[in-house]
């Protein structure tokens, strides 16, 4: 039986293992810092510098006021682009999760594959599932749907299927002493009680989307994020900065929203 | 009449948990299954709706075996068999009607059941059955929002939506206070009377058997040690019911 | 009933299940649909056809996943450019948790005035909702193309971020706790070093976690943007320039068996947390 460590032990042993922690973790700093090719001092110095760059360059000015309708309407072709991905993989999601989740998998061999799908699906990184749409498809905005929807599908999937295994399964034994069938359990038990946490799940993915679609969108050449590449890559930088601070202000708008639907409907 | 005989389950080779359980509950009457924790209460409470499937053995409804049933059968006659639980399982985000209107589910078509779609006839006798349990106040607010007791009330309405020959309970007052055990433990010996209703309770708390139950039913490591009424039961029947395996005594004074 | 003595209530002639919160949530999702819908009608397709691309798509995933190679680089440069990737994700992970632990701690409104933490949370709201990318470009303008600019502009994002989910985490601590500690005259600091650090470890960690994963991945996203050399880069140049997609497979491979591992990780780090709560 091991003995008891005095208090001077307990707290000597205990800062040794901070100390080592510590020393692990500068140890990794340093080695990615050789590894990347980064100047930690150097770098962190010229940040301020550029701020005052961004703000000298990037503030939107009157001529800027001139790009607004192109810049409004891809904005707005981009978030209609973002919903609908969401929507769409949502519904295959669901439809996935009540496969793959434990409570209500018709088989076990079912789980199996959907987890294995969905880790697949959302393992391949956004610049391959553009690059390969891309390739098929086109430059065209159902490129940068399809990217999304893809993206979305695989954390949609996960994500539903943790929520609906969170609910208790005497619930849905529940359902069944009463003689309800399979789609009756899912319907009257499942679907009402996960109904709340998808719904904020959604609107966080349209929020994800809205931001990755200016990815997508420099990959495929689509939306917003072509737009921004293009004035970006022709030094045309106020434009630049009025994507950005649009995107911004749209975000946090889309934020707060979904907030605010989040508390209508618990 | 429910006759359950020679009953066999065993979840894994090594251990059997129900041995050639045999019993009646009659119409009319209060059984409770009584014994020790992991006796096999829950097992055999289960096996009765086909929630668990059980080894060998013949459960008898009005003479229908139901482990004989298909699938379409078993619905049929799930739908005439209530149940309530020790957490209730209701489902939380739902009204209390809704959750009532549940229990017509197994004499619904899957699409109806599936889109909610009940009629004014239903919906009417929900309420109705809401009220009979003193809950006519709650019909339309979230159950997850009701208290333990009302919840269990709404718990039996489902049940009694089913126009049950039986209702099974499952520890039905393990989470209540003494207020509200007393309310559902009320409630139910007056349907059992009123409706002709075989009501088959599983109960952890002796006192609660032996002021309500008509007929007990004692089990101890899944056998039958003791059927008969309550007023058979002898200090020394009541020993043998709880005794506890002698090897876990042993390992006990080890420790 | 016996136990119940009420009058008997009339019911209201028709009985409506549509309670607030359910209307809104089916306005909600009507809305969304109907946006999709319209979306979906008016996707400007440039006249493709579904069919060949299709055909095409699963013709390039054959080729991708059953059929990997390295194409015009080495083994030794893709896996060398999969620990750059790598080396970022840990590299902005660290630099961005110590910076946003300490904003974190005039972020959170138990610890400092309201007036601090509301202008430090809209700021990093602001940050966060530009998407990494962005700041990726606009930092290799300043710096110039290569590994710092991506550093820079993955950190900013990770640093609104985590001070996010930091703060969050500290507004957690029971405020008795600092009171009690307060009242008996214990300064700031050792409050946040002995109360509220060691209850919150296991949050904070699992979040920096959480966030490594995102860096990583983003790291392998913007690496075509910010030239840093790393296996992102590789994937764009592949698939975008080469049309290699064997190269592309085997890369995707790559990162697959990273996410493998950091998902054993993960589950590991959760199921210490577990057991020391």
């Amino acid at each position: 039986m091991p003995t008891k460590p005095t208090p001077q032990q307990f707290f000597r042993r205990r800062n040794r293992q901070l100390l080592i922690i510590l020393l692990i973790l500068i140890g990794i700093y340093w080695l990615s810092m050789v590894l990347v090719n980064f100047q930690t001092m150097s770098s962190l110095a010229q940040v301020p510098a550029g701020l005052i760059w961004l703000a000298k360059n990037f503030i939107p000015t009157q001529r800027s006021l001139s790009y607004l309708g192109a810049i409004s309407f891809q904005l707005w072709r981009t978030l209609l682009v973002s919903i609908a991905s969401t929507i769409c993989a949502g519904l295959f999601s669901l439809f996935f999760a009540v496969l793959g989740a434990k409570p209500t998998a018709p088989a076990p061999y079912w789980r199996v594959i959907v987890r294995l799908g969905a880790s697949l699906v959302r393992n391949i990184p956004v610049v391959a599932w553009s690059m390969i749409l891309l390739f098929s498809f086109k430059q065209s905005d159902f490129t940068g749907f399809l990217a999304l929807f893809f993206m979305t599908l695989g954390y949609l999937t996960r994500a539903f299927t943790e929520t609906i295994e969170d609910l208790d399964p005497e619930k849905l034994n529940a359902l069944r002493a009463v003689g309800a069938t399979y789609l009756q359990c899912v319907f009257c038990g499942v679907l009402p009680e996960v109904a709340t946490t998808l719904m904020s799940w959604l609107l966080y993915m349209i929020e994800n989307n809205l931001r990755d679609a200016t990815l997508v969108g420099i990959l495929t050449g689509t939306g917003i994020g072509f737009l921004f590449n293009y004035y970006f890559k022709s030094f045309r930088y106020d434009a630049a900065g009025l994507i950005v601070l649009l995107i911004a202000v749209l975000v946090i708008a889309l934020e707060l929203t979904s907030t605010r639907i989040r508390k209508a409907i618990a | 009449m429910l006759k359950v005989i020679d009953l066999d389950k065993s979840y894994n080779r090594q251990k059997q948990s129900l041995k050639a359980v045999s019993f009646t509950a009659k119409p009319g009457e209060v059984t409770a299954i009584i014994g020790p924790s992991g006796a096999g209460k829950t097992t055999i409470l289960r096996s009765v709706n086909q929630l668990i499937k059980d080894d060998a053995g013949q459960i008898l409804l009005d003479d229908e075996d139901i482990r004989q049933a298909n699938k379409s059968d078993l619905r049929r006659i799930r739908h005439h068999i209530g149940m309530i639980f020790q957490n209730y399982n209701l489902i939380g985000p739902l009204t209390a009607l809704e959750n009532v209107l549940h229990g017509r589910l197994g004499a619904k078509s899957t699409f109806a059941g599936m889109l909610g779609l009940y009629s004014a006839t239903e919906k009417n006798e929900a309420a109705k059955l809401l009220q009979d349990v003193g809950l006519a106040d709650f019909a339309l607010q979230r159950c997850d929002q009701l208290s333990g007791g009302q919840q269990q009330r709404v718990g039996i309405a489902r049940a009694l939506m089913q126009h049950p020959k039986m209702i099974l309970c499952d520890e039905p007052i393990a989470s209540l206070d003494p207020k509200s055990t007393k309310l559902v433990m009320d409630i139910l010996r007056e349907l059992a009377q009123s409706k002709q209703l075989i009501i088959l309770i599983n109960l952890h708390q002796l006192d609660i058997a032996q002021t309500y139950a008509d007929h007990i039913v004692g089990i101890n490591q899944g056998t039958i040690v003791f059927e008969g009424p309550e007023r058979a039961l002898t200090p020394e029947k009541l020993q043998a019911i709880y005794r506890q395996p002698e090897t876990k005594a042993v390992t006990a004074d080890a420790n | 009933m016996k136990t119940v003595k009420q009058a008997p209530i009339s019911l209201p002639p028709k009985l409506s299940l549509l309670t607030r919160p359910r209307r809104i949530l089916r306005t909600v999702l009507g809305g969304l649909t109907l946006i999709t819908l319209y979306a979906l009608l008016t996707l400007n397709t440039a006249g493709l056809k579904i069919s060949s691309a299709m055909s095409s798509l699963g013709n390039n995933l054959n080729i991708m996943f059953l059929h990997p190679g390295v194409g015009q680089d080495t083994w030794s440069l893709l896996l060398r450019a999969l620990v750059t990737s790598i080396s970022l994700g840990l590299l902005t992970t660290i630099l961005g948790a110590l910076f946003a632990f300490f904003i974190a701690m005039g972020a959170a409104r138990n610890l400092a005035p309201a007036w601090l933490a509301n202008t430090i949370k809209a700021a990093m709201a602001f940050i966060r909702a530009i998407p990494t990318i962005l700041w990726v470009l606009i930092y290799s303008v300043v710096m110039g193309l290569g590994a710092s600019a991506a550093v820079v502009g993955l950190t900013f994002h990770s640093i609104a971020y985590l001070v996010k989910a930091y703060s969050e985490s500290i507004e957690a601590t029971p405020a008795e706790t600092i009171e009690a500690l307060k009242a008996s005259g214990v300064r700031f600091w050792p409050i946040v070093f002995q109360a509220i650090l060691p209850s919150i470890i296991p949050a904070l960690l699992s979040w920096t976690f959480i966030r490594f994963e995102i860096n990583f991945a983003n790291a392998v996203a913007v690496g075509a943007a910010a030239g840093a050399n790393d296996i992102g880069y590789y994937l764009f140049m592949a698939s975008g320039f080469y049309f290699n997609f064997h190269e592309v497979g085997l890369i995707v491979y790559l990162l697959l068996a990273v996410a493998v591992v950091l998902e054993i990780i993960s589950i590991q780090l959760r199921g210490h947390y577990l057991k020391q709560n």
